[in-house]
């Protein structure tokens, strides 16, 4: 790899122990990737903030930096944590894993991160624009961020998203060539499909993909129209089933106005066609039990936007919920903050829903709680809470979502 | 007989470990338990099978960019696979290696593109020697 003068400087330790760290992680990863060179960096956002991914591995290493004068370069973000940092002890978690998460937060905090505890910074604080480099982990944001945006990241992961936001550099290679960026799968959307998609229809798309693309680029075609909340399901589906760290959606996105654009002028190596049968095929496949009572109702994965907490209150049109469902409505602090001064954190808590902020199901422990039966309208939710949460799942639109939290069961059944 | 294949070394370390198999994409993240090693993935065929000091050959790095946060706290705990032979590494898994190496000096050599025979050939249970550095893998 070519260094400047400074880098290699910084690789002698000359700037300091956590900048030699960072740069000799980065060059290594540059290295086996036949990186030219390491590249300038608008913003990084962290992974491994939360206790549950960090671990105390994740706090030696906090530690170990901290002591030697850590110091992030670039505006930096935070992931969900494992803790309502508000709520925890609402949210049953044990008292020594809510410390072990602040002391990962007070140790994060000392290197000058920006504490949004959110898997959304792009609603808020950190957003990049078109074209420019990030070092960004998480992967429904670097879907996200890739694709909607149009800015360029690799899927960084743990520990190598902070050696990025130490040095503010990362190893040009992978999506940040724009040759890269090109199409490689068309996705074949059918029109009686593409013409009006719910953000249910886009989470199931996301998961189709992920599952039969892995890594590789795809380009969706015959979707008329997406809100941003709708692409933001999109990328956390084919990101969970799936490796998919950039796609293309033709007249929507900005790498594709066109077919021949995102595929910069070459062909696709496999076409794969997403109709009635594969949309109902893949929601069937998102659920691991159909009809029950429901102990839980998960919203806001990735975390809720304004738009989409107008929406659930007006399904809940001023019903309760059933006094054995929770429902759990996940946000970031931004969020929360607004909608409370809109009133409307207020009327989803005079509803009986839980709000839960800087983390969710997936990240907190909620062994307490013994869910059996979860029902959500997230595609990352439906693959990950079997794991996390150790129930069975129940993938629905977001309506069905909002009865399911008001009869207390979903599925055929009698009312109680 | 000895069988030797050729592929690309992504990460360093020489080792000699028992192989476990399965062919198809794995993530970290709620894929193993960092205390001790073992798979939680339901979906996962080698569910409740052990990667410590194994040599695990699978497709490729799926899911969570915090994999490599699970996989620390598996090395220190003396749980990670010894070596990971990829059909595709991504960046996300000679980055475990990686970091293994900067925060614990532990080396888990990491290979990739073997010939198609090898995938073909290997079966959970086989000794593996394998070079990280040369990119070589011997089914003893």
């Amino acid at each position: 790899m070519k260094l400047t003068d400074e880098e290699r400087s910084n690789l002698d330790g000359t700037g300091g122990e956590p900048l030699r760290i960072a740069t000799q992680v980065l060059v290594k990863l540059g290295d086996s990737y036949d990186a030219e060179r390491l590249v300038p960096i608008a913003s990084a956002h962290l992974v491994a903030c939360s206790y549950q991914i960090a671990g105390e591995a994740g706090i030696d290493v906090y530690a170990r930096l901290v002591e030697a004068g850590a110091r992030v370069r670039v505006p930096t973000t935070l992931d969900p944590g494992s803790i309502d940092f508000v709520r925890w002890e609402a949210f049953r978690t044990p008292a020594h894993y809510a410390q072990r998460q602040l002391k990962i937060a007070e140790l994060l905090q000392a290197m000058g991160v920006i504490p949004t505890w959110t898997c959304t910074p792009y609603y808020a604080l950190n957003v990049p624009r078109f074209g420019q480099h990030v070092g960004w982990s998480e992967s429904s944001a670097v879907a996200f961020v890739n694709s909607v945006i149009g800015a360029r990241t690799n899927r960084l992961a743990a520990y190598v998203d902070l050696c990025a936001a130490l040095a503010g550099k990362v190893p040009y290679f992978g999506l940040h060539l724009p040759e890269n960026r090109r199409g490689q799968v068309l996705i074949d959307v059918a029109a009686q499909v593409g013409e009006n998609m719910r953000g249910e229809d886009f989470a199931a798309l996301g998961y189709f993909i992920g599952g039969l693309v892995g890594d590789r680029i795809p380009v969706i075609r015959g979707v008329r129209d997406a809100s941003v909340d709708q692409l933001k399901f999109l990328s956390a589906g084919a990101a969970s089933t799936g490796s998919v760290a950039l796609y293309h959606v033709v007249g929507i996105t900005p790498e594709a106005r066109t077919v021949d654009e995102a595929f910069q002028g070459g062909t696709w190596e496999d076409v794969l066609p997403f109709g009635r049968r594969e949309l109902q095929d893949t929601q069937d496949r998102m659920s691991t039990f159909r009809a029950g009572k429901v102990d839980v109702v998960g919203l806001g994965c990735p975390h809720a936007s304004i738009a989409q907490i107008e929406e659930y209150l007006r399904l809940l049109a001023g019903r309760r919920i059933h006094p054995n469902t929770e429902l759990w409505v996940c946000m970031n602090d931004v969020v929360e903050g607004v909608a409370r001064q809109m009133g409307y954190i207020d009327r989803l808590e005079a509803a009986g829903a839980r709000i839960m902020t800087g983390t969710c199901l997936n990240d907190c422990p909620l062994d307490a709680w013994q869910f059996r039966h979860l029902v959500t309208d997230s595609a990352k939710f439906a693959y990950y809470t079997p794991t996390t949460v150790g129930s069975a799942c129940h993938f629905t639109g977001t309506a069905q979502c909002i009865e399911a939290s008001i009869r207390g069961y979903v599925g055929e059944g009698h009312d109680e | 007989m000895s069988k030797r294949f050729r592929g690309r070394g992504c990460a360093g370390g020489v080792c000699e470990a028992e192989a476990i198999v399965a062919l198809e994409p794995f993530g970290f993240w709620q894929g193993i338990d960092p205390a001790s090693g073992e798979i939680i993935n339901r979906r996962h065929p080698l569910l409740g099978a052990n990667l410590a000091g194994k040599a695990f050959v699978f497709t490729f790095g799926r899911g969570s960019t915090g994999n490599p946060g699970i996989f620390l706290e598996a090395v220190r705990n003396g749980v990670a696979p010894a070596a990971m032979i990829n059909v595709r590494a991504e960046p996300m898994i000679t980055l475990c290696s990686i970091l293994a190496e900067e925060f614990y000096g532990l080396r888990i050599p990491v290979i990739d593109r073997l010939e198609a025979a090898f995938y073909a050939t290997v079966k959970s249970g086989d000794r593996l020697r394998v070079d990280g550095a040369t990119g070589e893998v011997e089914i003893l």
